[in-house]
């Protein structure tokens, strides 16, 4: 998108916010930073300025729009991740307070959701920079047990009470793993990839070594740094609600002590030693972690994984996006189908 | 100069005299992108007819194996007619066809069984993984 593109849209926007906020006057948008694009949706972090009853207001947003082909569209929704947001205000949960979503696109195109922009950093764990961060981080030891601690929140918070049974309640009993393996199957068949006998030893030893589940809790679904905010040594909201479910526990435990998370470190996650993050999260959340379950579900990640990367370049390939970056994850498929061999033992 | 050779070179110009010249950080991630696009593309159809080769000779081998475990003792209906889909037409398809077979039939084969024949497969499939993980990672 070019620079004229983005000035033309930030007056939309200000016309947008403007008639939401028919009190306010002489607005303005300060500091405005677009700060992804492509992947998933665009997202920009402004501060709006204006006045109001006499006195001068500075609101700091952060806008997300649908580009209108990204990575898991019609598996989450900007709607759907409002709708979560607004559940998760009630809840002790840190996440960005939500204010509108529009799915009018004569406002500015696409639908697009408006929320806090939370004070805080998100260093990217993959960079030298990040990696450094987080390492000293971990030697301080207060961002460590606040992954933890905010990773028992979520696992214990009163979904229910909070209204996010719309998310679809699993059964107890292997429904869960059995309605993941659905859904990543059926991205697998949109992305009209050719056949890979891989991934159909790995969906068939998924079926039927599903695991039982017995509790049911909120699961973020990528639950890592990179998708947590920081602020004053620890983590100040949540981000990133786009793979959210009701389940396991185990399926966020999985996935924070996936070797895929750790960048060659020993520590969690880039931050958390693992003895601690048992010791600490079982006593919080009173659940023992499965490591045969985790195991399973590391599994299941491989067939997510794949199923990003057959959409990814299926985007690519059916011509819906020119991202280059796209094209490139047609050879990140052979390289988790690697993986998921791996994970079954060949 | 081959297509390898020449997607290679462009690649290089791509990374080294495009790329850095590129103002906006968008557009510059996408030239560097596309010259690692080139450059796994050109890896991958320089090594095309030498895989294909040793694929189609893995192929043969595993139906070969197969074969004589069915002669040895029947296979299950579905097993059966999946393996001969195979043999007829040596495609991926086939072989996705040919697992899922196996996996419905498991309580029929009995998992000593089981275990032999997709140890079997996956030792084709482990060994087609491997090539592919030369040029794609």
């Amino acid at each position: 998108m070019s620079a004229t593109t983005d000035a033309r849209l930030e007056g939309r926007i200000l016309d947008y916010l403007k008639s939401r906020l028919p009190a306010g006057r002489d607005f303005a948008l300060a500091d405005v930073k677009r700060i992804a694009v492509g992947w998933s949706h665009e997202t920009w972090l402004f501060d709006l300025n204006y006045r109001e009853d006499g006195r001068d207001v500075t609101l700091g947003l952060c806008l997300r729009r649908d580009p209108g082909n990204t990575l898991l569209r019609h598996l989450s929704s900007l709607e759907e991740q409002y709708r979560v947001l607004k559940c998760l205000e009630s809840t002790p949960l840190a996440t960005p307070k939500v204010y509108w979503y529009e799915d009018d696109t004569a406002i500015l195109d696409q639908p697009f959701l408006v929320m806090e922009k939370v004070p805080g950093t998100c260093p990217s764990p993959w960079g030298r920079d990040g990696r450094a961060f987080y390492q000293a981080a971990a030697d301080r030891g207060s961002l460590p047990a606040s992954f933890t601690s905010t990773l028992a929140t979520l696992h214990t918070l009163d979904w229910r009470a909070a209204g996010l049974d719309f998310l679809g309640v699993p059964a107890k009993g292997r429904d869960f793993a059995l309605r993941e393996i659905a859904k990543w199957r059926e991205l697998i068949a949109l992305s009209e990839h050719p056949p890979e006998p891989i991934l159909t030893d790995l969906i068939a030893w998924l079926e039927a070594n599903a695991p039982e589940s017995e509790q049911v809790v909120l699961v973020h679904g990528a639950y890592r740094t990179g998708n947590l905010l920081i602020h004053d040594d620890r983590i100040s909201a949540v981000l990133d609600w786009e793979l959210q479910v009701l389940g396991d526990p185990m399926y966020d435990v999985a996935y924070v002590l996936s070797d895929l998370n750790r960048e060659g470190t020993p520590l969690l996650s880039n931050l958390v030693d693992r003895d601690a993050f048992f010791r600490d999260y079982e006593a919080q959340t009173g659940f023992t972690i499965d490591e045969q379950r985790c195991r399973y579900y590391n599994a299941l990640y491989a067939m997510r994984s794949v199923a990003f990367w057959m959409s990814a370049s299926g985007l690519y390939a059916s011509g819906r996006s020119d991202d280059i970056r796209l094209a490139r994850t047609a050879w990140s498929v052979p390289v988790v189908l690697e993986r998921a061999a791996t994970e079954l033992g060949y | 100069m081959n297509p390898d050779q020449l997607l290679e070179r462009i690649a290089t110009t791509l990374k080294r005299d495009i790329g850095p010249a590129v103002e906006g950080e968008y557009p510059k991630t996408q030239a560097f992108m596309a010259a690692v696009v080139l450059q796994k593309l050109g890896r991958q159809l320089g090594l095309e007819a030498v895989h294909r080769a040793a694929e189609e000779a893995d192929m043969h081998a595993l139906l070969d194996e197969l074969r004589a475990d069915a002669e040895h003792a029947p296979l299950p209906a579905r097993v059966a007619a999946a393996l001969a889909a195979l043999a007829g037409t040596h495609d991926t398809q086939a072989l996705c066809d040919f697992i899922n077979a196996l996996y419905a039939e498991r309580a029929a084969l009995g998992d000593a069984r089981f275990d032999a024949l997709l140890g079997r497969v996956r030792r084709t499939l482990r060994a087609s993984i491997d090539r592919r993980m030369v040029y794609a990672a």
